[in-house]
């Protein structure tokens, strides 16, 4: 059952000659217990496309359905006000208030739907519970951990059952460490509750853990979407390929082409590669991920040769960066299990996994 | 038997001092109807009286007036005379509550309103009592006798510097003007209503010499300011000097206090004013305004203003510390009150009143 | 989205804002109809004209009482908002000790009344003065003059700091102190750090300051008159004073030229102040968590930020008032005078006599903290009705409020007396020509009650917090501004409606700002008189009024007394109040 649906939305800021055009059309759907996640750099519209959904940002035109109402549509003027769509939201800074306490944050919203008082201390306890805040009723917003802070946003954007859960870049306040736990923690609570989610982030690796589908935007349209496996492996434009994941980017020139199979001249040397997307011109840009790049001392097929210039140890593997030494010539990233001495390598860049855009 | 005869007799003389409270109400030499105005007032219940001077000095007249007539309170609204001409006009033209009794020192825009119609004609029973100056068309009635004088500081200025008449000031002004440089004040005409009215009247009274002492004010660069305290203040502490044409009452008040005031009173001739009441014609307590005009006029209540407020009483025949008689003794025959009639509205005049600020200001060294 | 279904029009807005601008609108215009006739509106034989404006700009008293009025207003705002701004700084980003209790210090100009404060310093700064005479000892000859355009300047100046600190200190508060710290570790000295970094940063707010003590500038009368007259400086507040007297009966079209010229004065300056605060909007910052703020360590330049603060109480703060408190218990003063022998209390035995004292200092604590409190409550409806709303309406509202401030105090009183007297009386005669019923029972019973309104407190208190809006409204947008936008919205996606949203989180946040509003139109209120001076009556007589009584009667000993009374009586207030917890700082 469609839970959400955005049908080709427009939003500005501003008004007249000086408008800033940030959403240019963007349609998508949120089907039942599905998460989605809003992913793109600062500045695509992410954020705008959520906060419109919730009814805080006005749009120009399009509609946005929640369920079987329709809370806005432009060409019949229509706009449900914020209070009135019933959806959750979680902000990047929690937004907790600061004068009320942790139960007073999360029972407000039963307040306001009138719901008797023991009613809601059950609700409000019970999801309390369920995320882990069971003693820390009584404090207030200044006294918990950032972790904390965020759990209370969720159980305070949750408590009244809302049909669609909308978090903005729920991770990015918290620290490295934190975020990872919080990724699982997450994922587990949206997916045992049964949530559906739309989240916004700018962090990949985190859309792809948390969600089922992700919508990629890129200067107020959509450029992909997909599942997060799909948008890696096979992504559409080289702004998707280079978005999702670590690459590295080779200059080359089309040589010859047949099918998807292309030749390249990269820096004078012939490969074979894959073309992705639709419009592969004469001078373009290959690029892979740098995971896959294989190193070895032997000569290998679709290979480079490239001296090392640096090893970065990060725990689990090395990360080594090729290079001819100066400035402009070209530059290769490749993982390694173990330290690799000084020398030069051979750097094969399999043929799949080359992709051309 | 007995008893009965000092019950008879308890009552006849309860009886007594009931009709002679009821027979006291009408004050002594009053004409019999009076009783039927005291009976209007005492349904009426008060009178609102807008006045210029302050509660202090008036608070012994409202408490002796409550006194003397219980039923009639007095509401009692001090402000400055402007701010009653404005309220006053503002409220008739409205048709909204306003003063019943108008008591103001700007002698000029009294005299005015009553000229505009705005005064009820009504003979004070104790008009008689009044020097024939003193009212205008039994509407207007002057109720103090405030001089003006020269105010000097004892300790600084040399008794042989003290000027007895208006030629010799200014002389003292032509002779003396380094040592009195910048210490010679007076009011600011343009401000000061009462030293305007002051400085017309000493042109009508010395019109030979007055442009000359103008002059000679202005040689001295005249230090002029707005109000009689300030002036006072200034004198008493020595940073100015002598004070021209300020108003006695308060000057004389302060001298009893402070040791540094001398007051001297000019024999040539010495300009007094008097703070002008009239009931206003659309009163809505006219009985209750007959009452304290008259209270206003009486010897009881110039008692009390010679005596408590201090603003010099008018009637002749009272006695106390501020009097009209005992002035008119000093002053001798240089007395030149401010007449209560239309004369003083030459100046209200917009052309006259220009022209003569300008040539003052010319005189005097003012911008 | 602007066009929307009727039955979502925010009506509680509309009606705050229509009334706001009855208040605002109605006695001003007023005032430009009385300009543009030839004699007072409401009697009978006058005419359209242009003759007053032609009067004043004729007069050559006019176009020096503007020159100088400009130039106060000028030399005041240069001076006030570089001390209010660093004593700020002080007071609020430093860990300067003491300033818990030099803060309610610095605020003691706002409630001694500036005539008051003028001749607190004649007697002690004056050519006579007491400190004028020590130093004439030592020095020989006179060491200054405090009758000279420039000394009028300084001390307008020095009293108006504290309307600069008040805004410099709560957009201080906002700041984060990583941008200080990050200039320290550049080895910036706390001078330097202050001029280059903090400073800079609530440039908007000082500006804001700036314009509105610009304009407080041109309104400064109680000081000047006493000042000004020895040497004859002329502003345009004494100049409508003198207009009062000049052509013998009130002039009201002069008076009103005068003021529509003010009133136009504003115009640019309040553009200037909107186009200034667009940029202010990049300060927000309460965002839903707290952030850090860390006192500056003054270090050894502590002993100069002491001086610093040393000499602005004692030229501010200490000289007149020490002035005041000599005056009422001396007899005479000045030349020649031993202050030990002339000691006495006469004054204050005197002032205790005084019938309506006790009922005057009762009235001005009552208009003072109820009237106050009222007041806060309507100003913190006006500034909600544009918070967060950037339209045309807002705008409106924020072109309006500073204009009542235009007109000055002596004018402000006649034309809500007018008011008030004449909306019943043209309303009945409106009401009259039609015979309905209705109109003929609301000629019976609302009428009356309008006439009545006149006598009541209520119109003083509406005189006062119609003029000295733009005042208060500013300190409580200020606090508004400071919740960050977050926690409004995360209540309306929590399902609040407008009104729930300012009932539940904006209101609760902004407690201690409304509270310090409170304070600071007690304060005011505490002190004025001459805008309502044409509506008090016996029995709502307040402490203002009796001062300028006694002064025109000349006692001014009476004044210095009752003016000492007066003070200690705010201070105690303003002591048990911080006490009890309302904060001048968050």
């Amino acid at each position: 059952m469609l839970e959400l649906s955005v049908n080709d939305l427009y939003l500005d800021y501003g008004v007249g000659a000086s408008a800033n055009q940030i959403l240019k059309g963007v349609s998508m759907d949120l089907q039942r217990g599905e998460v989605v996640a809003l992913l793109g750099p600062s500045g695509s519209g992410k954020t705008t496309l959520l906060r419109a959904v919730a009814g805080l940002e006005s749009a120009k035109a399009g509609t946005i359905q929640i369920g079987q109402k329709t809370v806005f549509d432009g060409s019949k003027k229509l706009e449900v006000p914020a209070e009135e769509r019933n959806l959750g939201l979680v902000f990047q800074s929690y937004a907790l208030w600061p004068h009320k306490t942790v139960f007073d944050n999360v029972c407000y919203g039963l307040k306001l739907r009138k719901m008797n008082s023991g009613d809601i201390a059950k609700r409000v306890n019970d999801v309390l519970g369920q995320l882990g805040l069971g003693q820390l009723g009584e404090r207030f917003p200044h006294q918990l951990s950032g972790g904390q802070q965020q759990r209370v946003a969720i159980a305070r954007a949750l408590v009244y059952n809302p049909p669609v859960i909308l978090l903005d870049e729920p991770l990015s306040n918290l620290d490295a460490k934190l975020r990872e736990e919080a990724r699982a923690f997450l994922r587990e609570l949206i997916v045992r509750l049964g949530l559906s989610a739309l989240m916004v982030t700018h962090d990949q690796s985190e859309a792809m853990a948390i969600s089922d589908r992700i919508l990629l935007l890129n200067n107020g349209v959509i450029e992909q979407q997909g599942t997060p496996q799909s948008m890696y492996e096979t992504p559409d434009t080289l702004f998707t390929a280079e978005f999702m994941g670590s690459n590295n980017r080779l200059p080359a020139k089309v040589s010859g082409r047949d099918g998807t199979a292309v030749s390249l001249l990269v820096e004078g040397a012939s490969m074979q590669g894959t073309a992705r997307g639709s419009n592969v011109s004469d001078q373009t840009t290959a690029m892979i991920r740098v995971e896959e790049v294989r190193i070895s001392d032997t000569p290998a097929p679709n290979g480079i040769r490239l001296p090392l210039v640096t090893s970065m140890y990060l725990g689990d593997r090395w990360e080594c960066l090729f290079g001819s030494g100066s400035a402009e010539g070209m530059k290769l990233r490749a993982y390694a299990g173990s330290r690799l001495n000084a020398g030069e390598y051979w750097l094969e860049l399999p043929k799949e996994k080359l992709w051309v855009f | 038997m007995f008893i009965k005869k000092s019950l008879v007799a308890a009552l006849g003389a309860l009886g007594t001092t009931l009709a002679l409270q009821a027979a006291a109400q009408v004050p002594a030499g009053y004409s019999a109807d009076y009783a039927k105005i005291v009976e209007g007032a005492k349904k009426e219940g008060k009178v609102i009286v807008y006045a210029a001077t302050d509660t202090k000095a008036a608070e012994p007249l409202i408490k002796d007036f409550s006194a003397m007539y219980p039923g009639v309170k007095v509401e009692y609204n001090d402000m400055n005379s402007t701010e009653i001409y404005n309220r006053f006009i503002s409220e008739v033209a409205a048709g909204g509550a306003t003063g019943d009794v108008l008591w103001s020192s700007a002698m000029d825009l009294q005299i005015k309103l009553v000229a505009d119609g705005y005064g009820m004609t009504y003979k004070s029973e104790e008009a008689r009592a009044l020097p024939e100056w003193a009212i205008m068309n039994n509407s207007a009635y002057g109720t103090t006798f405030e001089p003006a004088v020269i105010v000097y500081n004892k300790r600084l200025v040399p008794p042989e510097d003290v000027p007895t008449t208006h030629a010799e000031f200014t002389k003292l002004m032509l002779t003396k003007g380094e040592k009195y440089k910048d210490k010679i004040t007076t009011y600011d005409i343009e401000k000061s209503g009462v030293g305007f009215m002051f400085i017309t009247q000493d042109l009508t009274n010395q019109p030979a010499g007055f442009w000359e002492m103008a002059k000679a004010l202005g040689s001295v660069g005249v230090r002029v300011q707005s109000s009689t305290g300030t002036m006072l203040e200034r004198i008493s502490s020595g940073e100015n000097l002598i004070g021209y044409n300020v108003l006695g009452s308060y000057a004389l008040v302060r001298a009893k206090k402070d040791a540094n005031i001398g007051v001297q009173i000019l024999k040539d001739y010495t300009m007094v004013m008097s703070r002008v009441v009239f009931i206003s014609k659309t009163a809505k307590n006219p009985n209750a305004s007959k009452l304290w005009l008259d209270y206003l006029l009486s010897k009881r209540g110039q008692t009390i203003i010679a005596n408590d407020s201090k603003l010099y009483a008018i009637r002749a025949d009272v006695t106390g510390e501020t009097t009209s008689a005992d002035l008119s003794r000093q002053i001798g025959a240089g007395l030149r009150p401010l007449p209560v009639n239309v004369s003083q509205l030459a100046y209200l005049d917009q052309t006259k009143r220009l022209a003569f600020l300008k040539q003052w200001k010319e005189a005097a060294g003012k911008k | 989205m602007s066009s929307l279904s009727l039955s979502r029009l925010n009506w509680p807005r509309g009606v705050v804002v229509t009334l706001t601008a009855i208040a605002i609108f109605l006695p001003l215009a007023l005032v430009f109809y009385q300009s543009v006739l030839s004699g007072p509106f409401f009697m009978p034989n006058k005419v359209f004209t242009l003759g007053s404006y032609a009067f004043i700009f004729d007069d050559p008293d006019f176009r020096g009482a503007f020159l100088n009025s400009f130039m106060l207003a000028s030399g005041l705002a240069l001076i006030a908002v570089p001390l209010g701004a660093m004593l700020a700084f002080l007071m609020v980003r430093t860990d300067l000790p003491g300033r818990n209790y030099i803060a309610p210090l610095l605020l003691v100009p706002i409630f001694v009344s500036p005539m008051v404060m003028g001749f607190g310093y004649v007697v002690s700064m004056g050519p006579v003065g007491v400190y004028t005479m020590w130093a004439e000892q030592i020095v020989g000859g006179r060491p200054w003059n405090i009758y000279s355009f420039a000394s009028i300047v300084i001390i307008a100046g020095l009293t108006h700091v504290p309307h600069v600190y008040l805004y410099a200190s709560s957009a201080l508060k906002s700041l984060g102190s990583d941008v200080e710290e990050a200039a320290r570790v550049a080895s910036a000295s706390p001078l330097r750090v202050m001029l280059d970094v903090s400073l800079p940063m609530i440039m908007p707010a000082l500006a804001y300051a700036g314009v509105l003590v610009f304009f407080l500038g041109f309104e400064v009368f109680g000081l000047v008159l006493v000042l000004g007259d020895p040497e004859g400086h002329l502003v345009l507040a004494t100049y409508l004073y003198k207009l009062t007297n000049k052509l013998g009966t009130p002039s009201y079209h002069l008076m009103a030229a005068v003021a529509v010229c003010l009133v136009c004065v504003t115009m640019p300056l309040v553009m200037l102040q909107r186009w200034l605060l667009k940029s202010s909007n990049k300060y927000v910052s309460i965002k839903g968590k707290g952030s850090r703020q860390k006192a500056l360590p003054l270090g050894k330049w502590k002993w100069i930020a002491f001086a610093f603060i040393a000499l602005f109480l004692i030229f501010t703060i200490i000289v007149p008032l020490s002035g005041i408190a000599l005056r009422s218990f001396v007899h005479n003063w000045g030349v020649g005078v031993n202050l030990m022998d002339a000691l006495t209390v006469q004054a204050f035995r005197d002032i205790m006599e005084q019938p309506s004292l006790m009922r005057g200092i009762v009235n001005t604590v009552l208009i003072g903290v109820i009237g106050g409190a009222i007041a806060v409550a309507c100003y913190t409806a006006i500034a909600l009705a544009g918070h967060r709303k950037a339209d045309g309406i807002t705008r409106f509202l924020d072109y309006s409020v500073l204009v009542p401030r235009a007109v000055p105090g002596l004018l402000a009183g006649l034309s809500f007396l007018w008011v008030f007297l004449f909306v019943p009386a043209v309303l009945q005669a409106l009401l009259q020509k039609s015979d309905s019923s209705v109109a003929l029972w609301l000629v019976d019973n609302l009428i009356p009650q309008l006439r009545a309104l006149r006598s009541t407190i209520f119109s003083v208190w509406l005189a006062y917090s119609v003029v000295w809006m733009a005042y208060g409204l500013r300190l409580i947008s200020t606090a508004l501004l400071q919740v960050g936008p977050e926690l409004e919205e995360a209540a309306r996606a929590v399902g609040a409606n407008r009104g729930q949203v300012t009932r539940d989180v904006t209101l609760p946040l902004v407690r201690y700002g409304l509270l310090g509003a409170w304070l600071m139109m007690f304060l005011i209120f505490e002190r004025e008189y001459s805008t309502g001076v044409y509506l008090l009556s016996p029995g709502t007589e307040v402490i203002g009024a009796l001062l300028v009584s006694m002064w025109a009667a000349g006692a001014v000993d009476l004044v210095a007394a009752l003016s000492f009374i007066n003070i200690t009586l705010v201070a105690i207030g303003l002591g048990i109040a911080l006490r009890f917890g309302v904060k001048l700082h968050d």
